[in-house]
Order: C-alpha cells, then sequence, then structure tokens
C-alpha cells in the first residue's frame, strides 16, 4: 500500500474480528516499529505481544471508563481488547530518552520516552492499515496496575497498547481542523 | 512509495542541498501530519513552515553547542538548518492531551504520564518524516535545543510549547542506519519476561 494512502485511510478501530493474526504479520509490524527513529538511538522501546486471553482480559481490565454527560461508560476499546487476537503494549525505559549518559536530562521536557514511543507506534498502526489489520491506540488505562499484570520491572512504564486484529467495522474518520488553523508561516500565528 | 519501503529506508539525513521544495510538496508533508491520530481528537499539534533564511538562521543557534577538542563549536545541525529551504517547527497545545473532555482549561490529566503533547506530536512527525521520504525528501527529527529560545523567536504564545524542529530538504548525502535492537531484545510474549 502508497504510504500516503496508508496514512489517509488508518482509523481507529474499535471492533475486531475474531479472526488469528499470523506470526509472520506480527513480525511485521513489530519490525515496523523498530525502525522508528529514536533519541540518539536509544531505543527506549519495549513490545508485550499477549495472545493469552486471560491476560487481555485482565489488562483490558485496567482501562478509563469514559464520561458521557452523566455517565461512566466502559471504553469501547475494553471490548476491544478481548475480542482481538492480539494485544500489543508498548513499554519503555525511562530516563534514557532525552537524557545525557550521566542521565542529566538535555531539554526543558526531561523524558522524552512519550515521543519516541509514539514515532515507533505510529509506523505500528501504518504497517497494519496495510496489512489490512487494524489498531486503536489506548492511553487512558492504569498503567501501573498493567505493570504488575504483564511483570513489567521497575525502570519501565508501560506507555500505550493497541488491540491488533482484522476490522469489524469500517471506522470512521473525526473531522479534523482545517489546515490553516494549525499552520502557520515563518512566525506564529501568521498564515 | 510503498509503506513498508518508506519505513524501512527512511534515514535521518545530516546533510542537505540548497535545492528548493514547493509548496506542495510541503502541503503534501503537513496534511500527512494531520491525519495522525490523538487523545480524543483533540489535534494539539500546530506546524510553523519557516522559510524565511534570517529566521532560520537565528534558530539553528538554538541548538545546542558541541565540544571538540575543549572548545566549543556549532552543532552540525546548525548548517543543516541553514541549507534546507524549509524548517518546519512543531508546537504543541498544552492541557489538550491527557486531560478530561470538555473541559478547555482543566489540567485535570486522565492518566500518570500528565500531559500527552509529547505523544501526540510524534504521531504527526512519524506521518511526516514517512510522507517526506516517499517524496524523496529528507528530513532529521531534532529535540536538543534551546525550545524557549524558539518560543521567543517565534512568537509562540502561552499555553503552547516548541517540541521539535523538522528540517526538510533534499539529502545530500544517504543517511545510514544505526543498528537496531534484535527483536528478541525489544519483544516479549504474554508477560515481560517469557
Amino acid at each position: 500500500m502508497d504510504v500516503f494512502e496508508a496514512i489517509k485511510t488508518r482509523r481507529s478501530i474499535r471492533k475486531y474480528k475474531p479472526d488469528p493474526v499470523s506470526d509472520a504479520d506480527l513480525q511485521k509490524v513489530l519490525e515496523a516499529a523498530h525502525w522508528a527513529p529514536s533519541w540518539a538511538n536509544t531505543q527506549c522501546w519495549r513490545f508485550i505481544v499477549v495472545r493469552n486471553p486471560d491476560i487481555k482480559k485482565q489488562v483490558a481490565g485496567t482501562l478509563m471508563k469514559v464520561q458521557f454527560g452523566e455517565d461512566w461508560l466502559k471504553n469501547a476499546a475494553a471490548d476491544a481488547i478481548v475480542q482481538a487476537p492480539v494485544l500489543i503494549v508498548a513499554c519503555a525505559q525511562k530516563g534514557v530518552a532525552g537524557y545525557t549518559r550521566d542521565g542529566t536530562p538535555v531539554t526543558d521536557k526531561d523524558d522524552w520516552l512519550l515521543f519516541d514511543v509514539a514515532l515507533s507506534i505510529q509506523n505500528l498502526t501504518l504497517a497494519a492499515r496495510a496489512l489490512g489489520m487494524g489498531t486503536v491506540i489506548v492511553g487512558a488505562f492504569d498503567a501501573e496496575k498493567a505493570a504488575a499484570i504483564l511483570d513489567v520491572p521497575d525502570g519501565y512504564s508501560v506507555v500505550t497498547m493497541t488491540p491488533l486484529g482484522y476490522p469489524d467495522h469500517t471506522g470512521q474518520a473525526p473531522p479534523r481542523k482545517e489546515l490553516t488553523d494549525i499552520i502557520y508561516t515563518d512566525k506564529y500565528g501568521k498564515s | 512509495m510503498e509503506l513498508f519501503e518508506a519505513i524501512n529506508n527512511r534515514r535521518s539525513i545530516r546533510h542537505y542541498t540548497t535545492d528548493p521544495v514547493d509548496d506542495d510538496k510541503v502541503n503534501k508533508i503537513l496534511e500527512a501530519g494531520r491525519w495522525a491520530p490523538s487523545w480524543a481528537n483533540t489535534q494539539c499539534w500546530r506546524f510553523v513552515v519557516i522559510r524565511d533564511p534570517d529566521i532560520k538562521a537565528r534558530i539553528g543557534q538554538s541548538l545546542m553547542r558541541i565540544k571538540r577538542d575543549d572548545k566549543l563549536v556549532d552543532n552540525p545541525g546548525t548548517k543543516a538548518i541553514n541549507d534546507v529551504p524549509v524548517l518546519i517547527v512543531v508546537c504543541a497545545e498544552m492541557n489538550k492531551s491527557g486531560c478530561k473532555p470538555g473541559d478547555a482549561t482543566s489540567k485535570d490529566f486522565v492518566t500518570d504520564k500528565g500531559d500527552w503533547f509529547m505523544f501526540d506530536a510524534a504521531l504527526a512527525v512519524q506521518n511526516m518524516v514517512l510522507a517526506a521520504h516517499g517524496l524523496g525528501l529528507g528530513t532529521v527529527i531534532m529535540g536538543a535545543f534551546d525550545a524557549p529560545m524558539v518560543e521567543e523567536i517565534l512568537g509562540i504564545p502561552e499555553g503552547y510549547r516548541v517540541v521539535i524542529l523538522l528540517p526538510l530538504g533534499v539529502p545530500a548525502r544517504e543517511g545510514k542506519a544505526p543498528p537496531r535492537k534484535s527483536l528478541d531484545e525489544i519483544a516479549a510474549r504474554d508477560r515481560w519476561d517469557s
């Protein structure tokens, strides 16, 4: 699939078919994630591939509910994690991206782990799309509980997760801001 | 260009020609950034496209200088920023990504990560570097610079921050792929160790 087609047709998928994901396709999406650039090539990302239904269910239980008016509803992604044959959990080593070798932060942003993990996850979502699979990037979960379930050691943080499987709906593109609202020329605010 | 080819062959480009890049290509790259997903579709990213050589030169001075033979010398990235026809400065609005929806002034972060602006900006940036490569152009993601200095140069308002600098131009030299850890080192099954 063409790179622009993958970028423009990727959707967040919240319903999955039970159809299995082959090891070969799984390998392709993980390799795509791993080819992302990173701070001084530190590659702080680590991926846990969860196929075990019981562990998937436990991790789905860490997702936060979504407020809808007065009501608190289950996040649709929680069901998606149970449905999809694979859950990919992206973790990161703390204190490497954005730091000098002696552990001093280089910038006013401190740890760049969110940034570097996102570069790799975006490659992964695009690769999945090109292989006909769906993903949805989940951030609203209890990361400490997820770390306990998955035996993630101290010094690492669970950053994000996505179900991986075949879509059971087409997904909708939520409206984007106009380019003129987000792009300026030469100075901020100048169009 | 085929997606996997773009992902596998994209390199961080540190040497550029001064050849021009037309607006049509710049727009395609920005459009690719805009199509990234974001926290509750908050789209906190903002892009400043700089062609003005004087502004580029001033921003080039915000890069951290490096020590060579006990002397501080210009970061090689400074030359890259001066050489390229276009510098994209990626900024982000604070207190949107990672917050409870609906409340624009809320600093009520949902997770232990606080503001997710770095994450969402990076999703857009990865789309942009792949799109640029697909158009035969080079990029390099720069994070090690004095962001408050760039915020001042560009007149970035309160509530927004500069995240990265992205030079965009025609590569003068092929980039090299630094070695990656093996997949075994970074991927595990079901739990951390197994």
